[in-house]
């Protein structure tokens, strides 16, 4: 049992150290080739053109790896790595199981949540009522943006450019959210429309019923009108709905201002003012005038 | 045998007759949509007698002077006051004239970014009162009346507190004073959101945002019912030209300086201090109690944007014990353009200015021909800041020129769709 351990263990140690010296190599003969190909006014053969030294760097850095790769692969170093395991490497895909159970029970819940919910979205609510409209929809999408997307848009960047991705995910992060808010106040506007077509269903229903349908269409559009326009009035002036359009707001007034952020970042590097440059411009030029008044007012006294 | 429920025969031949009634409806549509309309604004002449900054100033001189004192109209920052000249027919402007007043009229033009920092003090102490001392100073008087709307009457308003001494008669018309009342969406709204962000984020608040949320207001009229409406009646040349005109103007809204804006929404719908005397402009307080001119209070009963409500404190607050309330049966605009209204709004100003103006009969003043361009003291607009200007403007949005021609348009049209606004 062993020793079929030491031979899987030697087989994987061989074919990852061959894998090692033929990257090596292939990176080594590229830099080899820059030096007579891609950049031909290069000096060769003096050991200090470009492309020696290019060549000389992947060499170092292969042997680097090459002697990880051995310490990693050599027999001793690996048993203690899979005796941690103690199944050894056939309990790899047990380990990578439990390493996702846990996120993917998560997801699996959320997404058993959602589809729950989103299920009721076609259940009818009640005429002129706005009181009990299921938003949990909109609210469970939020949940999981906020909970599986949102985190990768808010990871810390690193190095120079570390801020303007920032910006970028930002704007990203703030465009999602304006989407999911517009969503949410456009599937509020359709509900009258979906009300009111039941409405008429029961109005015509009854008219047909007491024999009194009328041979006039225009009856039709103006009693849909009178009945849309009523569930108009109730939902606009409906908590749910002042909150809803809040919400829109707030969303894309966050929206406007990332995407400009990320504008300005662009435009900076053309030779093109920004709205952020003028509007400091404009208020000093406000303030400016102002003062200006203000001393022309005094003069004026003094001179009188 | 028993009698059908449903007249189906009824039905087809109801539907017959409709199909043919639409198909002869297009074609006198299409004639009408392709051919010549007459959908021009504001066509009465007038003069531009002072700019300041984007703001300027409108003369009507009357065919006849005979009112010694001139009247002021200051309109709102939203829309344009386009809707006081609407048509021939239909224009609060001409009967003044016809009633030999003297008109101003403020034109707030379009701000641009460079005008987001422009508060409600740059707008009542400045503006306005540079534009009062320019008529002033043209008519040799000591005050001036004015007339207020909507927004534009609340500005009338801080400005008759601040500068009594200026003001001989206070009319304001559709006027929110009072922001403590839930009739009305717009209060709701303006109470429970921060609207005012909007205009941070823009610049300024954009025209064309505002005018989505007064759709909003009633989307299954203004969207839908309004253009079925239209099409139905695409065939009647009249009916075209007047809807087109008031969509005209419906969708010409410029924007609203963002700090004026913001300072609206704040200090008037969220803290409703001006009805209490406690809003402040420019350090001064704006003390109602000063307004002791003669006051004239307009609104609607079915205006659903600045309900009675939100009208009928003002003349309790104020200091003049010469105060009268006027409830018209109409909405928000009807005021101004309705038929109905044209025979009782400007003629009731008419009167009243008229026993209020000092010398018993009103006519006190001798009586002159007045050219169209030539105010008085034309070239003595008196003020630093103020400057000649050509006689029209241009509007920004549509690229047209706000023409002073007359094209003497027919006012036998159908009643406005708009007047709904």
């Amino acid at each position: 049992m062993e020793n079929d351990q030491k031979e899987k263990d030697t087989g994987m140690e061989s074919l990852f150290a061959e894998w090692t010296k033929s990257a090596t190599d292939l990176w080594g003969n590229m830099a080899r080739m820059q030096t007579g190909v891609f950049w031909p006014f290069a000096p060769s053969d003096t050991g200090k053109g470009s492309g020696q030294k290019t060549q000389k760097a992947w060499e170092s850095s292969g042997k680097i790896v090459e002697a990880l790769a051995k310490m990693f692969t050599d027999p001793e170093n690996l048993d203690s790595f899979w005796q941690s395991y103690q199944g050894g490497i056939d309990s790899l895909p047990e380990f990578f199981m439990k390493m996702t159970r846990q996120s993917w029970d998560g997801y699996m819940d959320l997404q058993t949540r959602w589809a729950e919910r989103a299920a009721k979205m076609g259940q009818t609510t009640k005429a002129y009522n706005f009181d009990d409209i299921d938003q949990e929809t909109f609210t469970l999408f939020r949940e999981i943006y906020e909970k599986e997307i949102q985190k990768f848009l808010n990871v810390p960047q690193l190095g120079l450019n570390r801020f303007y991705q920032e910006r970028m995910a930002k704007a990203v992060d703030k465009h999602n959210i304006y989407q999911a808010a517009l969503g949410e106040f456009l599937y509020m506007f359709y509900i009258p429309i979906e009300k009111t077509s039941g409405v008429m269903q029961e109005k015509v229903g009854e008219l047909i019923e007491n024999g009194e349908i009328s041979d006039n269409f225009k009856d039709y559009y103006n009693m849909w009108i009178k009945i849309l326009e009523g569930h108009y009035m109730t939902l606009l002036q409906s908590p749910e709905y002042t909150r809803v359009m809040n919400n829109t707001i707030n969303a894309l007034v966050n929206y406007r201002k990332a995407r400009d952020e990320v504008l300005y970042d662009i435009l900076q590097k053309l030779p093109i003012p920004t709205n952020k440059d003028m509007d400091e411009l404009y208020k000093d030029f406000y303030l400016l005038k102002k003062k200006v008044r203000e001393l022309s007012a005094k003069l004026e006294k003094l001179t009188e | 045998m028993s009698q059908p429920k449903i007249a189906v025969d009824l039905i087809l031949k109801k539907l017959t007759e409709t199909t043919e009634d639409a198909k002869d409806r297009v074609r006198k549509a299409s004639e009408v949509m392709l051919g010549p309309l007459e959908t021009d604004l504001s066509t009465t002449p007038y003069e531009v007698v002072y700019q300041e900054d984007r703001v300027s100033l409108k003369y009507y001189s009357p065919r006849e002077v005979r009112q010694k004192t001139p009247l002021l109209v200051i309109y709102a920052l939203i829309n344009r006051e386009t809707m006081l000249d609407l048509q021939p027919g239909r224009s609060v402007v001409q009967n003044f004239l016809d009633e030999g007043i003297e008109v101003y009229m403020v034109d707030w033009g379009y701000p641009t970014r460079k005008d987001q920092f422009t508060t409600i003090d740059d707008h009542v102490n400045v503006y306005i009162n540079d534009i009062v001392d320019v008529i002033r100073d043209r008519h040799q008087v000591p005050k001036v009346n004015i007339m207020g709307i909507c927004m534009g009457g609340a500005f009338s308003v801080m400005f008759s507190a601040l500068h009594p001494e200026k003001v001989k008669n206070l009319i304001t018309t559709v006027t929110p004073t009072n922001f403590d009342t839930d009739k009305g969406l717009l209060h709701i709204w303006m109470k429970s959101t921060d609207a005012s962000l909007m205009g941070k984020c823009y610049g300024n608040m954009p025209g064309d945002v505002m005018n989505l949320g007064f759709l909003l207001l009633n989307p299954a009229r203004l969207i839908l019912d309004k253009y079925v409406g239209f099409f139905e009646n695409m065939h009647n040349k009249g009916f075209v030209e007047n809807f087109i005109r008031m969509e005209k103007w419906i969708f010409d809204s410029p924007d609203v300086p963002a700090a004026t804006f913001r300072q609206f929404i704040d200090d008037c719908y969220k803290k409703n201090l001006l009805i209490q005397s406690k809003l402040e402009l420019g350090g001064r307080r704006v003390d109602l109690k000063n307004i002791t001119m003669p006051l004239l209070n307009f609104y609607g009963q079915y205006d659903h944007l600045v309900p009675p409500d939100a009208c009928d404190q003002l003349t309790k607050m104020v200091g003049s014990t010469d105060t009268e309330d006027i409830c018209l049966k109409t909405g928000h605009i009807g005021i101004y353009v309705s038929s109905r209204c044209q025979k009782e709004f400007a003629p009731k100003i008419v009167k009243w200015l008229r026993e209020r103006e000092g010398d018993g009969n009103g006519d006190g003043v001798p009586k002159k021909k007045a050219g169209a361009s030539d105010g008085p003291s034309a070239g003595k607009t008196g003020k630093k800041k103020g400057r000649s200007v050509p006689k029209t403007k241009q509007n920004p949005k549509t690229g047209k020129s706000a023409s002073s021609a007359n094209k003497g348009m027919k006012a036998d049209a159908p009643a406005s769709p708009a007047t709904q606004a």
